[in-house]
């Protein structure tokens, strides 16, 4: 075990040896048998204490060093890289914290002084049984996948593009722009959601650096920053997209309607379809589920003729396996019904996930009526009958065809409450304004009023946004302490909206239509992608950022990193900034030709003792862990492993081992400390 | 050439362990014929003037069982080791303080109260328990002093090696003495038995998904146990995963978890604590109502999880 260690003692500007016995504090150590000298400056961490440090290590080669100064926080590596460049391993010192823990938090000067040496022993007994340890490097991968084509993924897509890094882009439906591209206006300037992003959407489709992969989703992700390896399933999508013109001539023919999810069921859409007016890219997609020609009933249909449980007529009128209608229609042959689910495999260097979120869904409360009463309408479902590409194309009618006389907002529906979601959004009071504004630009005279409990509309523009739209529009305001508690019913050809006011008492009101504002919520599918990934995910199912001041759009796996609502709820500007925060640092690590250095304080897992009990396995927050199935013994990926120590406290049988935190090192530095 | 001479001495011990040594059945005349035998109370009759008449170092190697629990195997330990040139902590209670060493999560007025005046077995109006010294009219009694904890061979001698288990198994047990005898000796200090854990040898180990998940903890009369199966994935407490291989997994084969007889790996320091940390990473519950329920179903969670190595530990004992 090594040897003695030379002690630099750190006054700090007097912040340490004003509370700190340093006379008394060098002449104890000094006596220690492991010690080879103590030597005091006043701030190593100045350009002169460096040069001091420099020098003095060159001359005296200690075979370890303690250091006893400020927090290993602010200068631990300052020092490391001083020691290194003298010719020493980095790792066979040992930071001791007098500053903070000892002379700023002991206030009589003889405790502190021993609380010190205490320390500072403990250091000396620890950085004995230290190793030197290697910083490795590897090549790494420029390339980036994005998960999710809304706002912030087409954002991080074209910033990473226009740097010449290769994007592969995976959007899970058939066009691009997220929920965004399907909103009229957006708040607070009032500017058309389509025409905002076509720039960026038709750059996303033309630029040769990104590779969209529309219909599809990341079936795994393995590896690590620098290096991983995707699966993507590319779903058929029937058309080559290629041949296509976007002419249109094929759903025009289908025979089949069914209800558009893009419209949030309001409109219908034929087999063959492109989700909207406008959709990016403008190649339909045969939705197979619904296709008659597709549709796995036509197996069933044929069985069930071949053992007679059906007349041949009966089979002829339900089997539709010939229909070839859409594919006639087409002039460019573009229409392929042997098209086939693909696997692609790709690389990556880095990975942006911006999964976007989904609504809390209103019908969980039945007194809303949400679902039975037809006239009341999500917040989503509304930016649908608002949009020129709509089912209504732009016309504020209701679903029998009449213009609403009045329409009510109601805001916090499964927000800012513990029982669902107990954040605020963010965004529903801009939006719930939005609409207000472009109610009144359809039908000035239509009556509007939102219940609501505080106006939420933090940002630059958003008050005065507030304030001018209830001037103009003169919406009627009413308060309630819980708009959740309204209780709403169908009476005759209106709604009826019973709640109680500030004061408690019970208030009712008559309304043709309302929009409800539910809560952004997690996608479900969040668990599925952390499951694959590592990436943590919060306690409401958004993915959870390394910190929520310092690093917001960094994940708790190195090279993935989070953006737009995936992270949690914002606006359309917060996505785009965490989308091009999200570029900037895949940019800054990932930077062709440069190798990536490998922390060296990390788990190992000695396969020699090993007994392959895979308590480990699972537990590795940074799946880093793998098990040989062969060799019968967990290995740590030292590419992967951040050192946390999960393993290590976990393993049964002590063959985890943490560098630079070894058992006989901790325990060493405690049985001093207590001595 | 004279043969070595051999000492086995009994502690605070079932007589498991003599048992083990019998149960080398014919292998135990090659030792007979081996060696000269100084001192085996079970088998022979010896008193403590002949081994304190044998000159210091002149034993080749003692044997000691059982943990040290009073003042009188303390004195023939430390006796021992003063004219053996080797000492092997023999079985689980010499090595690790053993199921005897569960009386350290007690004490010795509790044990004396309970044992000699309030266990419902007990007869003892006078309410007499046993003193070190009693003055008789024939004169005056001793008895050794009854310590308040129990302790390991190693914690009052120096001790050159350990033979585990409750019992050390026969090939162990054969192994170890070939080894004396023939001076291949491993390094000081080692316990003598593969230095991984049981897992590594279990034949339930591929039985085992790689991310195990316990939700649910059953003792093993609640549960007909799958032969075929990790017992911890059946989410019975196995301690395998924390307990050093070499027993011929005795008890798994006979559809019984492991409890731990052969103490931990030598990476290892306190074999309860360690099992307890990873049990508790692979329970997967993360609410704290669900997490109570849970702990409160482990019947007797110190007792399982020290079973045999609580002098050991750490703690040592119950303060």
């Amino acid at each position: 075990m090594g040897g003695r260690a030379g002690i630099y003692l750190c006054s700090c500007g007097n912040n340490i040896s004003d509370n700190i016995d340093f006379d008394n504090l060098t002449s104890y150590l000094s006596s220690l048998e492991d010690v080879a000298y103590v030597k005091t400056y006043n701030l190593f961490c100045s350009e002169e204490g460096k040069n001091f440090l420099y020098n003095d290590i060159l001359a005296e080669k200690p075979e370890r060093i303690v250091i006893a100064a400020c927090s290993p926080k602010e200068h631990e590596k300052t020092f490391r890289d001083i020691i290194k460049k003298a010719g020493i391993n980095p790792y066979l010192f040992q930071m001791v914290n007098i500053r903070e823990q000892v002379s700023w938090a002991t206030e009589d000067k003889t405790d502190a002084t021993e609380k010190a040496k205490a320390y500072i022993r403990a250091a000396i007994k620890r950085v004995k049984l230290h190793e030197p340890l290697e910083v490795h490097k590897i090549n790494c991968n420029t390339d980036v996948l994005v998960i999710g084509a809304g706002p912030a993924g087409i954002e991080t897509a074209l910033l990473m593009a226009r740097a010449n890094r290769k994007v592969y882009l995976v959007e899970k439906s058939p066009c691009i722009g997220g929920k965004v591209a399907r909103y009229e206006d957006v708040f607070p300037k009032m500017e058309c959601a389509s025409c905002m992003l076509e720039p960026k959407m038709d750059e996303i489709l033309h630029n040769d650096n990104i590779e969209l992969f529309v219909n599809s989703e990341v079936l795994d992700i393995i590896g690590y920053l620098g290096n991983f390896t995707v699966k993507i399933k590319k779903n058929a999508t029937y058309v080559d997209k290629e041949k296509c013109m976007g002419c249109g001539a094929c759903y025009e023919v289908c025979p089949v309607n069914v209800k558009n999810e893009y419209d949030y069921n309001l409109s219908e859409r034929k087999a063959i379809y492109v989700p909207y007016t406008g959709a990016l890219p403008n190649v339909p997609v045969i939705d197979k589920e619904h296709c008659i020609r597709m549709h796995p009933a036509n197996d069933i249909c044929k069985e069930a003729f071949e053992m007679g449980l059906i007349t041949k007529e009966e089979y002829d009128l339900y089997r539709s396996e010939t229909c070839d209608l859409c594919g006639k229609a087409c002039m460019f042959e573009a229409i392929n019904y042997e098209d086939k689910d693909e696997i692609i495999e790709k690389s990556a260097g880095g990975i942006v996930i911006a999964t976007g979120f989904e609504l809390f869904d209103p019908s969980q409360i039945k007194e809303l009526g949400y679902g039975k009463i037809p006239e009341i309408y999500t917040s989503l479902e509304f930016e649908r009958v608002l949009s020129q590409t709509g089912p209504t194309s732009g016309k504020l009618l209701m679903k029998n065809g009449k213009e609403p006389e009045s329409v009510a907002i109601i805001h916090c529906i499964g927000s800012r409450n513990k029982k669902y979601q107990e954040y605020c959004s963010g965004i529903c009071c801009l939006y719930a304004l939005k609409f207000t504004k472009l109610i009144k630009k359809h039908s000035p005279s239509t009556f509007v009023c939102h219940i609501y409990t505080d106006w939420c509309v933090p940002g630059k523009d958003n008050q005065e946004f507030l304030n001018l739209v209830i001037s103009e529009c003169n919406p009627e305001i009413i308060r309630t302490s819980l708009p959740l508690n309204i209780l709403i019913s169908q009476k005759g050809s209106k709604i009826c909206l019973k709640y109680n006011d500030l004061t408690g008492d019970n208030k009712e009101i008559n309304i043709d239509m309302v929009v409800l504002c539910p809560a952004i919520k997690s996608s479900e599918k969040n668990k599925m992608l952390s499951l694959m990934t590592g990436v943590s995910i919060d306690k409401d199912g958004f993915f959870a950022e390394s910190h929520t001041k310092l690093a917001p759009v960094s994940s708790n796996i190195e090279g993935i990193c989070i953006a737009g609502c995936a992270q949690g709820p914002k606006d359309i500007q917060g996505s785009i900034a965490q989308g091009a925060a999200s570029a900037g640092q895949l940019l800054s690590i990932l930077v062709p030709g440069r190798e990536l250095e490998l922390e060296p304080i990390i788990a190992v897992i000695d396969e020699n003792s090993c007994s392959g009990c895979m308590t480990c396995v699972g537990l590795c927050p940074y799946k880093a862990i793998t098990f040989d199935k062969i060799k019968k013994v967990s290995c740590v990926n030292p590419a992967l492993c951040k050192g946390c120590g999960t393993c290590v406290a976990a393993c049964p049988s002590g063959s985890a081992k943490s560098m630079h935190f070894t058992t006989p090192q901790i325990f060493a530095e405690i049985e001093e400390v207590l001595k | 050439m004279p043969k070595p001479k051999v000492a086995f001495y009994w502690c605070a011990s079932c007589g498991g362990c003599e048992e083990a040594v019998v149960d080398l059945a014919e292998d135990i005349l090659k030792v007979v014929e081996a060696v000269e035998f100084v001192l085996w109370p079970v088998a022979m009759d010896f008193k403590i003037k002949d081994i304190e008449s044998i000159n210091d170092g002149e034993i080749a190697v003692s044997f000691i069982n059982g943990a040290i629990r009073t003042s009188e195997q303390e004195h023939i330990a430390k006796l021992l080791r003063r004219k053996s040139q080797l000492i092997v902590a023999f079985g689980s209670c010499a090595h690790l303080g053993g199921t005897p060493g569960l009386a350290n999560f007690t004490d010795r007025k509790k044990i004396f109260d309970w044992v000699y005046l309030k266990a419902p077995s007990v007869i003892n109006p006078e309410g007499t328990i046993p003193l070190q010294k009693t003055t008789t009219i024939h004169g005056e009694l001793t008895l050794p002093e009854f310590y308040n904890s129990v302790f390991t061979v190693d914690q009052f001698i120096e001790t050159d090696y350990y033979l585990p288990g409750c019992a050390p198994p026969p090939d162990l047990i054969i192994k170890a003495i070939e080894a004396i005898l023939y001076r291949n000796l491993p390094e000081k200090g080692t316990v003598l038995a593969p230095d991984k854990a049981l897992c590594d040898s279990c034949n339930r180990r591929d039985s085992k998904p790689e991310k195990s998940v316990i939700k649910e903890i059953k003792r093993v009369h609640e549960v007909l146990i799958d032969p075929e199966k990790c017992f911890l994935d059946q989410g019975i407490i196995c301690l395998g995963p924390a307990t050093r291989d070499g027993c011929g997994q005795r008890c798994i084969n006979a559809n019984m978890p492991c409890r731990g007889c052969f103490g931990p790996t030598s990476r290892v320091q306190d074999q309860g604590a360690k099992f307890l940390s990873a049990l508790a990473s692979i329970i997967d519950i993360n609410n704290e109502e669900e997490i109570k329920k849970i702990i409160d179903s482990i019947a007797d969670p110190a007792g399982i999880f020290y079973y045999y190595a609580l002098p050991a530990s750490m703690l040592r004992r119950r303060i």
